[in-house]
């Protein structure tokens, strides 16, 4: 018999084993979904049994501490991306965010709305897009199997982007969410 | 009550007010803005007694803001839709939140996305805007498209000249 391959702890917190970590992980996702706009319409039969998800091993997640992808399905407003920033802060490593739609990748048909943020790659890193308005759940699929290949060749890396220019992911965030003054300069006299 | 007779009444109780047919059930009605509370009072006694919604009109070239009323009456099925034309540069009129407790978050809207001030209603902080510092965002003087260029960047309408705003080196 032969002996057995012994894997340590520390070798795996020094990442010695990351290309056999990431082949188990592309195989086992859990989704959590911040529905925030029409797009949430498209991911009941994307999980049922017409496209049924889990065929590749993604799930439907409860709460951010236990998902690994978030997906986000619409416009996002100065006050959705607060709680957006909180849920993605919230998701332990590793852990990939997915765009859905139009409205994260350059506000869609928002692009002009004084309410919506237009481009989400500013405020957290975005592994994939799913371009459409809105996407079909093909084309759902379609995105998810591709960041499974992304998570298998260890491609999908934007939760180390987020925390290598934390930085600049905070300042933009700031700057929407704490304003100190007008934008267009014009006050307002609120009684 | 018929819609004659209640048009009838309200010209007699209010001369000043304009009320006019519209529709098969409904009555249009303009009032100045002073007596605006004690209108919608006398309509409520008239058994008008459902508060559809409030909204307001920004009619910026007559410098003028139009707050709407809209009532309907379970009793004689009219519908009335009461407007009051104020001063823009002087956006102030009374809260009708004594009357109905829901028309205290109507107003709390209007005075957040109009700028109208309604005396009398007991909160008119803000409700929907994260951190607002702007002018209000629904009057026409407000510029939407300039403002979410500033504030959350520019969308590149041109693919060709569309660049990756992330800094890319640290893949």
């Amino acid at each position: 018999m032969s002996e057995m391959l012994t894997v340590s702890r520390q070798d795996i917190m020094d990442g010695r084993y990351e290309r056999v970590l990431d082949w188990f992980r592309s195989r086992s996702m859990w989704m959590l979904y911040y529905c925030t706009g029409c797009g949430a319409i498209e991911l009941p039969p994307t999980m049922t049994s017409r496209f049924d998800m889990e065929r590749f091993g993604i799930g439907p997640m409860a709460t951010p501490r236990q998902a690994d992808i978030l997906l986000i399905t619409g416009y996002i407003s100065v006050k959705t991306l607060k709680r957006v920033v909180r849920t993605y802060d919230q998701m332990p490593e590793p852990k990939w965010v997915v765009g859905f739609g139009s409205c994260p990748i350059n506000g869609g048909i928002y692009w002009n709305s004084y309410a919506t943020i237009n481009h989400l790659e500013k405020y957290i890193p975005i592994d994939l897009s799913i371009a459409g308005c809105m996407p079909r759940p093909q084309a759902v699929l379609s995105g998810l199997t591709r960041l499974m290949e992304q998570v298998k060749k260890g491609e999908a890396v934007g939760y180390k982007k987020y925390k290598m220019n934390y930085d600049w992911y905070k300042k933009n965030q700031d700057e929407v969410l704490y304003r100190t003054e007008p934008v267009l300069g014009g006050s307002h006299e609120a009684e | 009550m018929k819609r004659n007779e209640i048009m009838e009444k309200i010209k007699a109780g209010f001369p000043g007010a304009d009320a006019e047919p519209r529709f098969s059930n409904q009555i249009h009605a303009a009032v100045p803005a002073a007596q605006i509370t004690g209108f919608i009072t006398y309509l409520k006694q008239m058994d008008f007694k459902h508060l559809v919604n409030i909204t307001c009109v920004d009619w910026i070239e007559e410098n003028q803001f139009e707050v709407v009323y809209n009532v309907w009456s379970y009793e004689h099925h009219i519908h009335i839709t009461v407007k009051s034309v104020i001063d823009r540069t002087k956006p102030e009129l009374q809260s009708i939140s004594s009357l109905w407790p829901a028309a205290q978050v109507y107003e709390q809207e209007i005075h957040e996305m109009f700028g109208v001030v309604f005396l009398g209603n007991p909160d008119l902080g803000p409700l929907f805007l994260h951190n607002w510092l702007d002018l209000p965002p629904l009057r026409k003087d407000f510029n939407a498209e300039e403002y979410s260029g500033a504030a959350y960047g520019f969308v590149e309408t041109d693919t060709a000249e569309a660049t990756c705003i992330v800094p890319m080196e640290e893949n």
